[in-house]
């Protein structure tokens, strides 16, 4: 889960490394509560999405009014397509270079590995590609702590000596222990600015944390970080009914609604509904064992969703049951009489069990059932994707 | 012969008390899989379907010398303790049904592992099985037909699809093993081809890989010195566009964890590609 700018930068300031002075504005008149001396300063819009910069998120402004007319505008605009809720207002710094440093995991070598380079800020990749020679990697074994030395030995390796040597190796050493205190993927400082005084400031920060780990961070809770985000932008309306249900779901433009167990067979499944000519309209997981809870505001997600024509279901009972499962549809079309045509296919654990259920329901109103249609083990589940395809088309049975 | 688990191997089942464990201890109870102990700290005396429940792993292995296996079904807050607790008491091979388990405990847990010479299946795997002799985990067994095909799949899903599509086709599985879903997973690709490449009861290996992490890309050297055929099916081409993980990401990992990275890996590595589900059978008629 990605964080804010403003957000990675406090964590980093706990962490005793160096950030501009700055404040979150979320309305344009706190603007006019900022000392003159203040500027010039960079306005910076807080989005959960990358290339800020290039699409006009980030400016810099000379004065108090300059402030308020940007911090307005950004406040208003779409970056890539994502809305702005906040920027970030601080004092300008000129620093003489732009250094890169990041923390990540290595998933090669399963490990932590502290990256520097000599040649940070904007286009960092072109420059690694270009200048391989400007970066520098120490790896961690999982099981290990940082020591200074290892700081001071990527930043002997950057080329800093004397008094810069025992800077950066600080900061090297503070990002590392920032990045095992939040639990991070990443946690990049790009650029980290070398000041005229030989100073260090971190100018950007991109922290990116594991969501599964946030149970036992109750220190970032307290800072608003909370598990409700993707990696990259915020989430649409649908995204968040499922995210506040308990189960992560990506909005895609087709019209064939999927509603497919596992999160394996849910990216299966669009790649299968795409190869036979059809197109997905979203990708969801309920995760092993679902309520039946769950599996009905899954359904009803897709229900109240216009594009989506045809609910392409797939259950494979392993530690989530047929019978469960067979529960939750029959009730949920009950319950909400759908008029769309679900094409689905039902089998694994419990499948006889779950198969009684849906006859009985089918018995009992044969009409409601017209268009509900299970298939059982004996039939591929590439012939159900192909025939939930022709139903989105207006062809086939329905 | 198989790999992981063979008819008779004895397992033990850690958070047997609770409702999903409960549940699948008796699945595998049922298909013949040899469940000696399980484990709940504070439930010691009690017994689900027959199984004495013990307090500490160490307590289960005293009285029972021959687990060497065991299947981790704890809340993921407690998973690192538990395997840990499991490695250090000498079990071989540990399968973790556990799921969203923190990335850096499983940093921790794998790198234990190693050390001690341990196999850690999972986190986020539904299981391993050999069909007709053990399951551990919560398959749907009826898919499993004992056969020659080694398959291993980094999705529980589709490692019951993959075995659908074969047992419809008349073949079956020597052992069959989820990868797990989690983002660090105890054993890779390459461990588990390897187990398949020397089992002399496994002709071919079916491989399912999908978007993110390297671990198809890295197995792709270890394919070409494979002396039987590896098909691969790579999940994810038509997935919305990828979150990148900033620059750190592209300057460890290059243009690794794509689709297109890994099918280019894994074909220059030899192994022959499915498009689909149901190509899999197809090809392993061609290969073997």
């Amino acid at each position: 889960m990605r964080l804010y700018e403003h957000e990675g930068k406090e964590l980093l300031r706990r962490q005793g490394i160096p950030v501009p002075d700055g404040t979150v504005v979320t309305d344009p008149d706190v603007v006019d509560w900022l000392p003159d001396d203040f500027f010039p300063a960079m306005v910076k819009a807080q989005a959960l999405v990358g290339g800020r910069g290039k699409a006009g998120g980030i400016v810099r402004v000379e004065n108090q009014s300059a402030a308020r007319r940007e911090t307005e505008r950004i406040l208003k605009s779409r970056i890539h397509g994502y809305e702005v809720p906040k920027v970030l207002i601080e004092r300008a710094m000129r620093p003489e270079r732009e250094l890169y440093l990041a923390v990540t995991i290595d998933r090669t070598r399963h490990e932590f590995v502290i990256i520097g380079g000599s040649l940070g800020g904007m286009d960092v990749e072109q420059a690694s590609r270009e200048h391989p020679e400007a970066f520098h990697r120490i790896w961690l074994r999982p099981d290990q702590e940082v020591e200074p030395y290892m700081g001071r030995e990527l930043a002997h390796r950057l080329g800093f000596r004397g008094e810069m040597l025992n800077k950066l190796s600080d900061v090297v050493v503070r990002l590392f222990r920032a990045f095992k205190a939040v639990e991070g993927k990443l946690c990049e400082i790009n650029p980290l600015g070398v000041l005229p005084d030989g100073n260090l400031v971190a100018l950007d920060a991109r922290f990116n944390i594991d969501t599964d780990a946030l149970f036992r961070h109750p220190e970032l809770k307290e800072l608003g970080i909370e598990g409700a985000r993707h990696e990259e932008g915020e989430l649409t309306p649908n995204e968040q009914r499922a995210r506040a249900a308990g189960f992560p779901y990506v909005e895609l433009d087709g019209d064939i609604g999927t509603f497919p167990g596992g999160a394996g067979f849910g990216i299966a499944a669009i790649d299968l509904i795409h190869i036979y000519g059809g197109h997905a309209a979203n990708f969801m997981d309920s995760g092993g064992a679902p309520s039946q809870d769950k599996l009905r505001s899954m359904l009803g997600l897709l229900l109240g969703d216009p594009k989506v024509k045809v609910i392409f279901g797939a259950r494979f009972g392993g530690i989530s049951r047929c019978d469960d499962w067979a529960k939750a549809v029959v009730q949920f079309v009950q319950e909400n009489r759908p008029k769309k045509p679900f094409i689905m296919r039902m089998t694994g654990n419990m499948e006889e069990e779950g198969r009684r259920i849906l006859e009985e329901a089918k018995a009992k109103d044969p009409e409601l059932f017209r268009n509900i249609k299970v298939y059982p083990y004996s039939t591929p589940i590439e012939e159900v994707v192909k025939e939930a395809i022709e139903v989105a088309k207006g062809k086939g049975v329905v | 012969m198989a790999i992981l688990i063979k008819k008779g191997t004895s397992t033990m089942v850690q958070g047997i008390t609770g409702k999903n464990a409960t549940t699948h201890t008796k699945f595998m109870l049922d298909y013949g899989t040899k469940i000696v102990a399980g484990t709940t700290p504070g439930k010691a005396g009690q017994s689900v379907h027959g199984v004495p429940v013990y307090d500490t792993v160490q307590e289960a292995m005293d009285n029972h010398p021959d687990i060497v296996v065991s299947s981790v079904w704890v809340p993921a807050r407690a998973t690192r303790d538990a395997v840990l607790e499991t490695i250090e008491a000498g079990v071989r091979t540990i399968v973790v049904i556990t799921e969203t388990i923190p990335i850096h405990d499983m940093l921790l847990v794998r790198k234990r592992a190693k050390e001690r010479g341990t196999t850690i299946v999972g986190g986020n795997t539904s299981g391993v099985i050999s069909p007709g002799r053990s399951m551990v985990g919560m398959l749907p067994v009826r898919t499993f037909t004992p056969g020659r095909v080694g398959v291993v799949t980094r999705s529980g899903s589709l490692l019951y699809y993959v075995a659908n599509y074969l047992d419809l086709a008349g073949m079956g599985e020597s052992t069959a093993v989820g990868l797990g879903g989690d983002p660090v997973v105890g054993t890779n690709f390459e461990d588990i081809l390897r187990m398949f490449e020397s089992d002399p009861e496994t002709d071919c290996v079916v491989m399912h890989g999908e978007i993110g992490g390297v671990l198809e890309e890295v197995a792709a050297p270890y394919i070409k010195q494979m002396r039987k055929p590896v098909i691969a099916y790579i999940t994810g081409r038509f997935a919305p566009a990828g979150k990148r993980m900033g620059h750190a990401g592209a300057l460890i990992e290059g243009d690794m964890g794509t689709a297109e990275s890994k099918l280019k890996a894994l074909r220059a590595g030899g192994a022959h590609i499915a498009e689909t589900i149901s190509d899999i059978p197809r090809l392993v008629k061609e290969l073997t």
